[in-house]
């Protein structure tokens, strides 16, 4: 499986082991994971400069942090001691073009880490959220606070000692409005401004969003963003299925390019089992996410405009949307929750008419884009509200963990499906768009060129679909075609094992990344060698976008911050799972 | 670094499109032309669909309220084997097994909830079951008076004729055995002006429904202990 392409050895290897001796060593893992440093908690702090500053690392963006209770994990008495808790910090070079994993591990009684915010301000959030699930505290943490449950939540959730059953009822006082007068530079302007309250359930929220803003007139002063009106479990409730089981959870990530998540989660498991998928399950795969990242594209920007009152754009727009749809339920039997990969290759084989149908829409999708081309990209209205608002610099976007359009749009090209291609993506042709202002404009404009190369991927993975089976014929993992459950013993033998026992997923540990419609979309998965997930943690694309909002909102107006949001796309069922 | 970069600039205005009015003269053209586009156009399909008059025409992989499919004796092909209850992914199905009284059929489940609230259409149960003995239909118009209206027993899932009659909703996602997979699927139903007359019948088909159940009334409040 070509998923990740490491380098197997690390060029600054050398000068770490010189550096820190024996508080950072490099770790052996296997090729289809990331390369992996095991760092001591106390030289962490040293160790991350060292990473993002020395020519030979220059690890800019700071990915993910998984969190990784080890309590029932088999292994040393450490896992449960000196060792309990597991914390993976994912990072990436864009010079380099590398992925690097920094394991380092907490103890079971009053696990601390130190902070690495001030090293990379995008790890603020994903500290937060490690904190409120997992109960790690980060020293020097500037607001280490509850992210995605609320404060009236007794312990940490996904603690392997948590019983899942138990509710806790949200009475507390919210604290956001205090928070913000405290945050105002000048304590006097008080009383000079006003608190406003942006959501949960605004319009322009697209879904439960909630941001506290302090307004001076219409000039945000401060503002502090809060997410987890949609936290469903999906982390805690994986590891109670088994792998295939997690799959319909998948759609409901983002749930504006469900096929996108689910061939990511697929991917990362089937890495992990080394089973490889027939070239159709591939190509297929390829032409679904493409056509599920156009349809992400057109709700992001379809809604967008219907904020800043463009309302006819979202008719355009959608209308191309639902005709997508309808190739998608023909596919896998639903419009939305799609449930389409399966862990070697895919539920069914495409519809006969297909590669027609793929190209209808081609023509149909590149006609819905000229009209919404031909109404906004030189619109005089559209212009003032979209350019010099929600101004993301370069330096910025990396700070902040920014990936996908938004990284792009501020003049990044970093893109999975050229920089580790997976599927088909290495065989077609297409271009990364880029945009230099970052603003909110670039973003828009680097959607719609993304949607024409969207496009392109798709015309050229049709022209050479490949005929054969979408299933790997390995039944450990696939169920056996209905023939030979219906007649053999043998076949009803492997449908019986994999229904009851799941799969039996080697133990280990992988990091999987997709290019998801709002960036990189990553699977930390660990196994313990049975047939459910031990932990599975999802990297948001959209997570460090929402995070550093209020700081792009900062000195704008109510209003641009609405054409900002928009612009980002935060996806609620993704950013709180 | 990718090989192949392009970068997106944003595009200057001439004087033409910073004045406005050519620009929105331009773009009520272009709305306009859909319009008269959709008014004549009789053959071609029109986006919007008029529910309840029209409806959209599903691929027959569907996934929509389940059946449980019988033998020609009419007893269940079910042997209560709980594979589909294990599959599910939502932990929506309740089988009870009872010992049949014809002896051929040895199992068969006395009691086969499906609690379609909980149930998130995933078509995990027809992938599992090794009998042939769950399908989907195309029904997506769910809708209860009350939780307990929910689950289907064994009556309710049973296959019924209005199951698969000319107007009945038909068959969905099932498994496919002994014949292609690929099928060609999913087209819409004709509208525009032509179809008015059709729209008009059924809509006064509709309009000619009974009115639904009231729901039960709730039982008389305990008295204060």
């Amino acid at each position: 499986m070509s998923t990740t392409t490491p380098s197997p050895t690390l060029a600054f290897a050398p000068l770490l082991e010189r550096k820190f001796g024996e508080k950072a060593a490099p770790e052996a893992r296997p090729a289809a994971d990331v390369p992996t440093i095991a760092v001591d908690a106390s030289a962490l702090h040293d160790v991350a400069l060292f990473l993002r500053d020395d020519p030979s690392a220059r690890f800019d963006l700071f990915l993910d942090l998984a969190a990784v209770d080890r309590l029932k994990l088999a292994g040393p008495a450490s896992y449960r001691a000196g060792e309990r808790f597991a914390a993976n910090y994912l990072l990436y070079s864009t010079e380099r073009n590398e992925h690097l994993r920094v394991r380092t591990t907490a103890p079971a009684a009053d696990p601390k880490l130190p902070t690495l915010t001030d090293v990379w301000w995008g790890a603020n959030w994903f500290e937060r959220e490690a904190w409120d699930l997992m109960g790690i505290t980060f020293e020097g943490h500037p607001n280490l606070k509850r992210l995605l449950t609320h404060n009236g939540f007794v312990g940490h959730a996904l603690r392997k000692d948590y019983e899942a059953g138990q509710r806790w009822l949200c009475t507390e006082e919210d604290v956001l409005q205090t928070d913000l007068a405290a945050q105002t530079e000048t304590p006097e302007d008080v009383f000079e401004t006003l608190t406003l309250n942006f959501g949960p359930s605004h319009p322009s929220t697209h879904g439960t969003l909630r941001v506290v803003m302090r307004c001076d007139g219409e000039t945000i002063v401060a503002a502090e963003s809060e997410c987890g009106y949609l936290h469903r479990c999906f982390e805690k409730m994986s590891e109670t299925h088994t792998y295939q089981q997690v799959i319909p959870y998948t759609d409901r990530l983002n749930y504006c390019s469900p096929m996108i998540n689910g061939s990511g989660y697929a991917r990362a498991v089937e890495s992990m089992l080394g089973v490889e998928i027939p070239e159709r399950a591939r190509a297929v795969r390829t032409v679904l996410a493409e056509f599920s990242r156009l349809m992400d594209h057109m709700v992001c920007l379809g809604a967008n405009l219907v904020d800043i009152g463009a309302l006819t754009n979202f008719w355009y727009a959608f209308q191309a949307r639902e005709e997508i749809y309808s190739l998608l339920e023909a596919c896998c039997g639903a419009r939305l929750t799609s449930s389409y990969a399966r862990i070697g290759g895919l539920s069914n084989d495409v519809p006969e008419n297909f590669v027609e149908w793929c190209r209808r829409l081609v023509k149909l999708c590149h006609n819905q884009i000229r009209e919404v081309d031909g109404l906004i990209t030189k619109n005089r209205i559209a212009q003032k509200r979209f350019r010099d608002t929600g101004v993301v610099t370069k330096e910025q976007a990396l700070a902040w963990g920014f990936t996908g359009p938004c990284l792009r749009a501020s003049g990044v090209a970093y893109d999975v499906r050229k920089d580790a291609p997976y599927d088909w993506y290495d065989r077609v042709d297409f271009d990364v768009p880029i945009a230099t202002e970052g603003d909110n404009f670039a973003r828009y404009l680097v959607r719609m060129e993304e949607m024409r190369q969207s496009l392109r991927i798709v015309e050229q993975v049709v022209a050479k679909l490949p005929n054969g089976p979408v299933n790997s014929d390995d039944y450990r993992v696939v169920l056996p075609p209905k023939e030979m459950v219906y007649n053999e013993m043998e076949g009803l033998i492997y449908h019986f094992k994999v229904v009851f026992e799941g799969i039996p997923v080697p133990a280990g540990e992988i990091y999987s990344y997709t290019e998801g419609a709002n960036g990189e979309l990553g699977y930390h998965i660990v196994s313990d060698g049975t047939g459910r997930p031990y932990r599975v943690k999802v990297r948001p694309p959209c997570f460090p976008l929402f995070a550093s909002f209020e700081k792009i909102i900062r000195g704008g107006m109510v209003s641009d911050a609405v054409a900002t949001l928009g612009t980002l796309n935060i996806i609620a069922g993704e950013l709180d799972r | 670094m990718p090989a192949k970069v392009v970068t997106v600039t944003s595009p200057t205005l001439t004087f033409g499109q910073r004045i406005y009015f050519p620009g929105i003269l331009a773009g009520l053209a272009q709305t306009l032309g859909h319009f008269l586009k959709n008014l004549l156009s009789l053959t071609k399909t029109l986006p919007t669909i008029q529910y309840p008059e029209m409806r959209r025409n599903y691929s027959d992989r569907y996934r929509g309220r389940h059946i449980l499919k019988t033998r020609h004796d009419g007893t269940l092909k079910c042997v209560a084997c709980y594979m589909c209850a294990t599959a599910c992914p939502a932990d929506c199905i309740h089988i009870v097994a009872g010992e049949h009284p014809n002896l051929a059929y040895e199992k068969y489940p006395t009691t086969f909830e499906i609690d379609l609230l909980r149930c998130v259409m995933c078509g995990f149960c027809v992938d599992a079951c090794p009998k042939d003995a769950i399908w989907m239909t195309r029904d997506y118009e769910m809708s209860y008076f009350s939780r307990k209206d929910a689950i289907y027993g064994i009556p309710e899932l049973t296959e019924k004729p209005s199951d698969t009659a000319a107007d009945g909703p038909g068959y969905g996602y099932r498994p496919y055995y002994g014949e292609s997979p690929a099928r060609k699927a999913g087209e819409f139903e004709p509208s525009g002006l032509a179809v008015l007359p059709v729209m008009l019948a059924r809509n006064a088909a509709i309009n000619r429904m009974p009115p639904p159940p009231k729901p039960a009334a709730p039982p008389a409040a305990k008295p204060a202990a």
